[in-house]
């Protein structure tokens, strides 16, 4: 009975001093279980504060970093080289032409600031390859393909960002696709039938850029005076000068449409009176380009005719496709009948980057001229810009 | 047929949802210029006007000098789309047909981070840039211009 109660008491004993333990241990367990966890958050918080400073740090790091490096580029660089090259496969219908690879440009672009207002400004051409072998007991050509030519070369003076002097060879400014040509930077590797046909494609001269506005629009204008096309390098072969102009206004919403002008009495003594219009709308994913230039001929032993053309392209954006079509219609001569030619152009292209794009162009070209037999062309090619652009 | 329409709805829904909730997603960018600079407020079409070159020099007179953060950066995307209405990477190919021409009068410099953008905004007095709202509130060296959010 003493050792039942005993051990009665000592279950009592046990009992209590488990139910005191386990109260005890109950009431601290939240305690206890809170203070981690709000320990936990002030650490996190900490963590993340410091992880902010590190951040910043490395910001401020990377930022004078490349501030540095940037002011080491300007300091090192010589002569800033960029440009562009294009590669295609053309397949023709077109009697005596065949298909084939073809390295088509290769385009190098030299710029260097010589002072702070004057630049220099070369671009150099390499079209299809080029070779040329000499015999070595003589300066004649044994064989030569493709060709190099200076696009342009002019010596730049800019005192402010709105105006700017070009003394030397350039793109005559003519409408949108004078200027604006490059094979990374159009949908099309044809280009359209009036463009170097009406205006001359480079100028050997002056030109004299401004640029101001005018309420809302913004308006760029080109002078310039010129030898006069066929006259390039000191082969001027004639005392009259070409001369020529150029406007653009850059009107609101996407759209923007000029005029053009050149004169010129050419090497026969054809006197030329070229003139252009030309509009560009670009809206979203849509952009509208179209030009009309024409020309006034007027020979000395032949009745004065005028050649005319124009174009339309239409281009639409979808993310790294573009897709685009252009009419193209050109007359060679006003006095002559059955003599129009047409092309129509399909094209697109895919831009695996900014500088990269891969095109699918499909032409047909058609003519009044029965003579003529209507063709057509298949190109696709590779277009890359190179440099820092 | 029914319910191959209904999929196209479904997915289409979800597409929308996605790409509304990814524009909410964007944090505020705010157009910054210099703490001396007078100007105190700019329009969308007056930054516009500016990033396209059609405003070449600030009231004063002095040149503008104009900064864009890289193509893969999420303000980027903002700022093309909303001022300029066109992708960040069409805005480059524009740019660099421009540059290439030599026909470009006042090209964007291309920094890659924003406090790249904010140091020099903070150094030039003629300069402009775009960065996260966020990376310069309480900066006084900077003064925000317009916000896109």
């Amino acid at each position: 009975m003493v050792f039942r109660s005993d051990s009665l008491a000592m279950k009592l004993v046990k009992g209590t001093a488990c139910s005191i333990l386990l109260a005890g241990a109950l009431s601290a367990l939240p305690a206890s279980a809170e203070e981690p966890i709000e320990e936990l958050k002030r650490e996190v918080e900490g963590l993340k504060q410091e992880n902010q400073e590190i951040k910043r740090r490395m910001e401020a790091f990377e930022a004078e970093d490349e501030e540095t490096k940037h002011g080491l580029s300007i300091l090192t660089r010589l002569v800033e080289v960029s440009g562009y090259a294009d590669a295609e496969y053309s397949f023709t219908d077109r009697d005596g032409e065949d298909s084939g690879f073809r390295l088509r440009h290769l385009s190098l672009f030299f710029t260097k600031e010589i002072q702070k207002e004057w630049k220099l400004f070369t671009e150099v051409e390499f079209e299809d390859a080029p070779r040329i072998e000499s015999e070595r007991s003589t300066d004649e050509v044994k064989s030569s393909q493709g060709t190099i030519f200076i696009e342009q070369m002019y010596i730049e003076y800019h005192p402010r960002l709105d105006w700017d002097l070009r003394l030397g060879r350039f793109l005559t400014p003519a409408g949108i696709w004078s200027i604006y040509h490059y094979p990374p930077y159009v949908t099309t590797q044809t280009s359209p039938i009036i463009y170097k046909v009406i205006f001359p494609e480079v100028s050997d001269g002056i030109q004299l850029r401004n640029s101001f506005t005018l309420k809302d629009s913004a308006l760029d204008t080109q002078v310039y005076l010129a030898n006069g096309s066929g006259n390039s390098g000191n082969g001027d072969r004639n005392e009259s000068k070409g001369a020529g102009a150029r406007i653009n206004a850059d009107l609101l919403a996407g759209l923007s449409t000029g005029l053009s002008w050149y004169r010129e009495e050419d090497n026969g003594g054809v006197l030329r009176n070229s003139y252009g219009a030309h509009l560009l709308y670009a809206r979203s994913a849509f952009r509208i380009q179209a030009e009309y230039q024409a020309r006034t001929n007027a020979p000395d032993s032949s009745p004065d005719f005028v050649d005319s053309g124009w174009y339309a392209q239409a281009e639409y954006d979808m993310g790294k496709w573009t897709l685009a079509a252009r009419y193209d219609w050109y007359d060679p001569s006003s006095e002559a009948d059955n003599d129009l030619w047409v092309r129509y152009t399909g094209a697109i292209n895919y831009h695996f980057a900014h500088n990269v794009t891969g095109k699918i162009e499909f032409n047909r070209n058609e003519f009044d001229d029965s003579s003529e037999d209507a063709y057509s062309q298949g190109i696709m090619a590779i277009a890359v810009a190179i440099g820092d652009l | 047929m029914a319910a191959f329409l209904k999929k196209i709805a479904l997915l289409t829904g979800v597409a929308l949802v996605l790409a509304v909730s990814s524009l909410e997603a964007a944090e505020p960018v705010a157009v910054i210029v210099n703490r001396a600079n007078q100007v105190e407020k700019l329009s969308e079409s007056e930054v516009k006007k500016i990033y396209t070159n059609n405003t070449l020099a600030w009231p004063d007179g002095a040149p503008i000098i104009i900064y864009d953060l890289s193509t893969i950066d999420p303000s980027r995307a903002l700022f093309s789309e909303r001022i300029l209405g066109k992708s960040p990477d069409l805005v480059a190919e524009e740019w660099a047909h421009l540059k290439i021409t030599n026909q470009a009068k006042n090209p964007p410099q291309t920094m890659k981070s924003p406090s790249m953008i904010i140091r020099r905004v903070m150094k030039e007095k003629g300069a402009i840039g775009y960065v996260s709202l966020s990376l310069i509130q309480n900066n006084p060296s900077v003064k925000v211009v317009n916000t896109l959010q």
